[in-house]
């Protein structure tokens, strides 16, 4: 496995190369996929949209955020600004000056959207999956949550509190006894998170985005959510204020829709980097002009 | 060592199963003591306990990050005809949950197989 070194740290980095590029030989787009914080790693994608990206001719890029993973596990530096400098240091290091494709589910999406407003020369589209940005209100819900977790609670409730909350708002599959034992592996490996580093007192204490930064974005935005899922009353709010957004809800899903919706965020996540205006063309988009 | 592995310009049969469950346990061994984040203390000789009926979830318990990791050494090993990615995209949730060390043996001599 890829070891890249980014802004001090140690990061676990897999790619999936474009297959069968476009005989025309220009550069396939790069797609960066970035996961979601404490029960996540790149694992979620490495199975379902890197193999699908990469058949339909994207560079598909994936590394574990600090701490997930098997990427280093600092004690400090778990601000939203933190895991923007690691990409943005990550990008550097991978040699992809962009503008790139960024893909974010649940606290990946929130990483997109500080990265494209920070950098916005870097982002030529952003595809955010249940998720939103690190809004004043977007502070206040993670830290109350946090604090139910890791005050209120004693340390191994704290982990089944992950589980609890990943099998009964996130996940459809609640109560397969195969299924709570997967994630209850899951929830393990984020209680160790929790107790050796302090991403529970610093996730929510970066930098806020403003109205106004929001609305500067120039890049097309697509926001998939489950239609159960955490985040729509926001993604309204946000799609209201972004120049260039579309909503795409996918039925019968709650806030893992990208893994037990592989295929349907995989499509919709394609459709829209081939139609995006910027960045290296897609094959796909060489053969006409994708609506 | 590598025992299994296509050689240029020959049309070698494909590896029968007991040498690729032995190749594929190396592995997973390789992969779980690597693993030096996680708390359970994965030993060397758990290559010798791990047959075809062994889960990697429930048995091994194996994070799906250790799945990533074990692709990217099945690659490695019998190059890229063996793609446990794309393998596994094609499958349910509940199918790589369940996944047992010998659907992966049976990928890779089918992969070996059409390969050849």
């Amino acid at each position: 496995m890829a070891r890249v070194m980014a802004n001090g740290v140690d990061h676990h980095v897999q790619r999936l190369p474009a297959a069968g590029a476009g005989p025309h030989g220009a550069d396939p787009p790069a797609v960066v996929l970035v996961h979601g914080a404490f029960i996540d790693s790149l694992a979620s994608y490495y199975f379902t949209l890197g193999p699908e990206f990469a058949a339909a001719g994207c560079d598909a890029v994936m590394y574990d955020l600090r701490g997930h993973g098997r990427s280093a596990r600092p004690e400090r530096g778990y601000t939203v600004a933190d895991f923007t400098a690691d990409l943005a240091a990550l990008l550097d290091a991978l040699r992809l000056p962009g503008p790139v494709h960024l893909v974010g589910n649940s606290f990946g999406g929130t990483v997109a959207l500080d990265f494209a407003v920070h950098h916005p020369e870097r982002v030529a589209g952003l595809t955010v999956v249940e998720s939103g940005p690190a809004t004043r209100e977007w502070a206040a819900t993670m830290a109350a949550a946090l604090r139910t977790a890791t005050e209120t609670l004693p340390e191994e409730e704290a982990l089944n509190w992950f589980v609890e909350q990943y099998g009964t708002v996130s996940s459809t599959r609640r109560g397969d006894p195969r299924h709570d034992a997967h994630v209850r592996r899951l929830g393990r490996a984020a209680a160790r998170l929790i107790r050796t580093t302090g991403i529970a007192r610093e996730i929510h204490t970066g930098r806020a985005l403003t109205d106004a930064q929001l609305a500067a974005l120039r890049c097309p935005v697509l926001l998939i959510n489950g239609q159960d899922g955490l985040v729509g009353a926001e993604s309204d709010r946000l799609s209201a204020l972004l120049p260039d957004c579309r909503v795409a809800v996918v039925p019968g899903h709650k806030h893992s829709v990208l893994v037990e919706a592989a295929d349907q965020v995989s499509e919709l996540a394609l459709h829209f980097i081939a139609a995006a205006p910027r960045g290296t063309p897609s094959p796909d988009s060489a053969e006409g002009d994708p609506k | 060592m590598n025992t299994s592995q296509g050689t240029a310009g020959g049309a070698p049969a494909p590896p029968d199963e007991r040498t690729v469950l032995g190749e594929v346990a190396q592995m997973i061994a390789g992969v779980l003591d690597d693993d030096t984040g996680t708390d359970t203390d994965a030993s060397a000789d758990i290559g010798a306990d791990i047959g075809m009926d062994t889960t990697l979830g429930d048995d091994l318990e194996m994070e799906s990050i250790d799945l990533v990791a074990l692709s990217a050494r099945l690659e490695e090993w019998y190059g890229p005809r063996v793609n446990l990615a794309e393998y596994l995209a094609g499958l349910e949730l509940d199918e790589i949950i369940e996944l047992t060390v010998g659907r992966i043996v049976a990928h890779v001599r089918s992969a070996l197989a059409e390969g050849s």
